[in-house]
């Protein structure tokens, strides 16, 4: 058997056992973790199959920067708010596993009877090669042919990122997200935190602060509490 | 077996796409069944490359370029709607999510 069958199927079953995992994975972390893994194998994929610049495009976007965020997501949500899965409807996992069969057979007999009747085209490897390489053969493509698809994918990826933003904004803007948690600071109790002033006669000479002589009180040296909201450590 | 054909690759791509598809018919958490979509988004890729491959054209790459564009701009998007649900107290149950039902 040669080497590139060997590799096409470590690959390919890593891939296809990842994504496996992606489905029956409680823990929505592991699942991203197996995506990650998997996307990793089919930019593998991509390099057995010659597109290099797919294969690192694979990478950075698929597993840099879209799984990096939905790895986030995951940790802002609330994990009580996430289903399980042993929770779901059996109707409907056997209508999904059901129809998951019925599509593979249909695909299967499809790729079995797959016959090429598209004219040959020129993007042969020797081609690639005398362009400069799969990258500079797919700039010559992107730039020429589709250059109106690629002007206008990028009006696409401005507007999806409008949207993620404006769907991220809270209601009213300097309204506080989710529901305040108790937090826990330390500081000076309430109404403690003045310094002692010196006492002057009254109306007569006004009083200057001294500020090397001021002495703290006795509850300033009491030390420090344990405050759970803002208003209790604060002067209003 | 011995050769290693487009067939390998359009059926590795077809077991990924019915995979992500099973996922999405089957989980209820929203987020499960958002990385189910990207792993169909992926199947389609590997399919788009392997034509590519078999007829001696780049059009099928140039594709592949744009569906990780679409795909990264749904990813904002979705985790956006995501995000916005959860901060409305909703649970990432898809089916307790009927707003747009009710």
């Amino acid at each position: 058997m040669p080497w590139d069958v060997i590799f096409f199927y470590l690959i390919g079953g890593v891939s296809v056992l990842t994504a496996l995992g992606v489905v029956v994975a409680n823990n929505p972390v592991h699942a991203g973790i197996f995506l990650v893994i998997c996307f990793l194998n089919v930019a593998g994929i991509f390099v057995m199959l010659g597109a290099e610049f797919l294969a690192v495009t694979q990478v950075i976007v698929y597993t840099g920067a879209i799984l990096v965020l939905v790895l986030f997501v995951l940790m802002l949500v609330d994990p009580d708010d996430l289903p399980e899965f042993h929770t779901a409807r059996p109707v409907q996992r056997y209508v999904g596993f059901l129809l998951g069969a019925v599509l593979l057979l249909e695909v299967g007999a499809a790729i079995l009877t797959w016959t090429r009747f598209a004219p040959e085209g020129t993007a042969t490897p020797e081609n690639i090669a005398f362009v400069g390489g799969n990258t500079q053969a797919l700039g010559r493509l992107l730039y020429t042919d589709y250059l109106l698809a690629f002007e206008v994918i990028s009006l696409v990826l401005i507007v999806g990122i409008i949207g993620a933003i404006v769907l991220a904004l809270p209601e009213r803007l300097g309204e506080r997200t989710g529901t305040r948690r108790d937090t826990i600071s330390l500081g000076h109790a309430r109404g403690t935190d003045t310094a002692a002033l010196p006492v002057g006669p009254r109306g007569e000479t006004p009083i200057t602060v001294d500020r090397d002589r001021a002495q703290p009180t006795p509850a300033m040296t009491r030390g420090l509490i344990m405050a759970k909201d803002a208003d209790e450590y604060t002067t209003v | 077996m011995g050769e290693l054909g487009i067939e390998h690759f359009l059926f590795l791509s077809a077991a990924l796409f019915i995979i992500g598809m099973m996922g999405v018919l089957t989980r209820r958490n929203v987020l499960i069944i958002f990385m189910c979509v990207e792993l169909m988004v992926t199947a389609v890729n590997i399919s788009l490359v392997a034509f590519g491959v078999a007829t001696d054209t780049m059009n099928g790459q140039a594709f592949v370029i744009f569906t990780v564009s679409v795909a990264a701009a749904e990813a904002a998007v979705g985790l956006g709607i995501i995000l916005a649900l959860n901060r409305r107290g909703k649970s990432l149950d898809v089916d307790d999510i009927r707003a747009l039902r009710d």
